[in-house]
């Protein structure tokens, strides 16, 4: 067995020894898998939504001679939200005290004024002040924007029959008013058993060219109801964002604390113990030292990464939550939390020949870990400095190497690039570990 | 001319401004003990860590032609293992044979306790004894001792002593550090050290 075997071993075994720090790492990564499964399923659960209706809505509604079929417009939303349908005082009190998180209320005559084609009708939306409310908002938005689609295709008809009244002529009906229409086509066909002056012709000309115009309006008016029309392609990228990224810091963040804290004491508590004068006679090199403590980092790691991944994967399969956990990256994932652990590690062997004593090696991890964490969550836009500084720490790359392990479509590219950063970063954090602790004196 | 087991040429020792040991020549020929004296401060225990290659001097250097065992004054094991799987690590590290073997003998040899016990719980003579009998794994042929017996009772210090007169007898050295007096009759040669440099004064002109 190599000396970074032997060294990694009684680290271990060391490590089994301490029940406290035992107990904290077997409840550590339980919790915070747990804690990241509830925040994905609360995240992605329905909120619950009152459904005032003041207009005595038919499940069938015909507009424009257009009928569809309003509950089914309903329902679709309703997949999104838990629609409850509620008097009205009732959904005002429930949404002071919170049960539901909106109300969405049809108000008389509604249907009427929807019937008109002519007057835009109006649902009136209230939210309550909680975290789920612009989830609510974009929900009803959707809805809205359901119903005007299904809406568009039967103003749009009807405004065509009236263009065809206009054409052909015939009997007409307009708010509840009915009247004949002559038609371009029949004012032709009397214009041309007039006497051919050039009046005559000029009039001709015009309902020549109104016919042209009027047989384009079609096209025109569902241009104008779609300027821009969206296509929807096939799903590409993540599958499910919010959990790939709760996932993704819940897992970071174990990793980064733990790693850092624990290679950073073990480091420290050469010195503490005296083994480090020892093991420096030619026994282990420092090099071989240092390697061990971040050998410990990455099996640590390695084993609270995969704790959290089964334990989140569990509460996500039990708890039915949308997304899933693709359990066939779970490979792909370990690999990445190897690396950073690994990292982090070395960066932790350095902080503890810093330190020099493993309480104060512990106690500087701790201060250490949240600023670095941190960093790693401020976007480019908001500070390009911290954005730029935890480019060369490990978190931000060991956050993105999971996402894109556990949801990318193609995660081959990024994690690459991640994996690249990571031994990088490694290899920089190990070179410095490995003169810093030659000041680790016995 | 008997080729030294160990020679230091010139091994200086600073922490920044503050010299612990001024250059200093020192050479362990075979069947020599050499008694390192003087007060806390003098430089002893930094000259035995440069010569045990646990420190780096700052400038010199120092040439082995033997294996090495050291004995630091302070115990140096890890606290969490017994005293058995300490001595197992270090002999695995020592790249011995038989690393349960050699454990074992040391183990009866320095009567510590055999339970599994973490060697951080056991009485500061045992802890003292462990610190021996780490540094004799590998069969060393140079003792270096710091202040070995400091927290032993005199039955302990007896068989401290006669480990290291019989590794002398077989044409081994030792050089120890001390500051109970008594102890000087085990070496041949006493080095005075104060303020980390070799004096030319005498034991008693050091400690009055």
């Amino acid at each position: 067995m190599t000396a970074v075997a032997l060294l990694l071993r009684k680290d271990l075994r060391v490590l089994l020894r301490s029940p406290l720090l035992l107990g904290a790492l077997v409840a550590y990564p339980i919790v915070i898998a747990v804690l990241v499964g509830l925040v994905a399923g609360y995240a992605s659960a329905k909120p619950r939504v009152a459904f005032v209706d003041e207009d005595n809505l038919p499940p069938v509604v015909s507009v424009a001679g257009h009928r569809f079929h309003w509950q089914t417009v309903v329902n679709e939303v309703a997949k999104q939200v838990t629609l409850v349908q509620l008097p009205q005082a009732e959904a005002q009190r429930e949404l002071s005290t919170g049960k539901v998180v909106a109300v969405i209320t049809v108000p008389p005559g509604f249907l009427g004024d929807l019937q008109t084609t002519v007057v835009s009708p109006k649902l009136l939306l209230q939210t309550g002040s909680g975290g789920l409310a612009p989830r609510v908002t974009e929900q009803v938005q959707s809805l809205v924007y359901q119903l005007n689609q299904k809406l568009q295709a039967g103003y749009i008809q009807a405004n065509l029959d009236f263009v065809h009244l206009l054409l052909r002529g015939g009997k007409g009906h307009f708010l509840g008013r009915n009247f004949d229409v002559l038609g371009l086509e029949r004012t032709q066909q009397e214009l041309a058993r007039l006497p051919s002056t050039e009046r005559v012709a000029a009039i001709e000309h015009f309902v020549r060219q109104a016919r042209e115009g009027l047989a384009q309006t079609g096209s025109a008016l569902r241009a104008t109801a779609n300027p821009i029309e969206l296509e929807q392609g096939s799903a590409h990228g993540r599958t499910w964002l919010l959990s790939a990224q709760v996932q993704s810091y819940g897992i970071a963040v174990t990793v980064t604390f733990l790693a850092l804290l624990l290679a950073a004491g073990a480091t420290a508590s050469e010195r503490d113990e005296g083994t480090i004068g020892r093991l420096r006679r030619g026994l282990v090199s420092l090099g071989r030292l240092v390697w061990a403590k971040v050998a410990l980092a990455a099996v640590v790691g390695l084993v609270l990464g995969l704790a959290i991944v089964v334990v989140f994967g569990i509460v996500v399969e039990a708890g039915g939550i949308t997304g899933g956990e693709p359990w066939a990256r779970v490979p792909l994932l370990l690999v990445g939390v190897l690396l950073a652990a690994g990292a982090v590690g070395a960066a932790g062997a350095l902080l503890g020949a810093l330190a020099r004593e493993a309480r104060a090696a512990s106690l500087l991890a701790v201060l250490i870990v949240l600023p670095v964490v941190f960093l790693g969550l401020v976007p480019r836009g908001a500070l390009a400095l911290a954005y730029w500084i935890s480019l060369f720490l490990p978190f931000a790359h060991a956050v993105r190497f999971f996402g894109a392990a556990l949801y990318d479509t193609s995660p081959w590219g990024t994690v690459g690039i991640q994996a690249a950063w990571l031994l990088g970063i490694g290899a920089v954090f190990w070179l410095l570990a490995r003169l810093g602790v030659r000041t680790l004196t016995a | 001319m008997t080729t030294p087991l160990l020679r230091a040429l010139r091994v200086a020792r600073r922490y920044g401004e503050v010299e612990a040991l001024a250059p200093t020549d020192l050479e362990l020929l075979p069947g020599e003990a050499v008694a390192l004296v003087g007060p806390n401060g003098a430089g002893k225990s930094t000259l035995l860590a440069i010569l045990a290659g646990a420190l780096d001097p700052t400038e010199g250097s120092v040439e082995t032609h033997a294996r090495v065992g050291w004995v630091p004054q302070r115990p140096a094991h890890y606290a969490r293992l017994s005293a058995r799987e300490n001595l197992e690590l270090f002999a695995r590290l020592e790249g011995m044979g038989d690393p349960a073997h050699a454990a074992a003998s040391m183990l009866e040899r320095f009567a510590l306790p055999i339970a599994a016990r973490p060697s951080g719980e056991l009485s500061v003579g045992n802890r003292q004894r462990l610190n021996v009998a780490l540094a004799l794994l590998g069969g060393p042929r140079v003792l270096l001792l710091d202040e070995p017996t400091a927290a032993l009772d005199p039955g302990q210090r007896r068989r401290v002593w006669e480990v290291a007169d019989a590794l002398r007898a077989e044409g081994g050295a030792v050089c120890f550090a001390t500051q109970n007096l008594e102890e000087i009759e085990h070496a041949g040669r006493t080095i005075v050290l104060q303020d980390g440099r070799v004096a030319s004064l005498t034991v008693e002109e050091v400690f009055g």
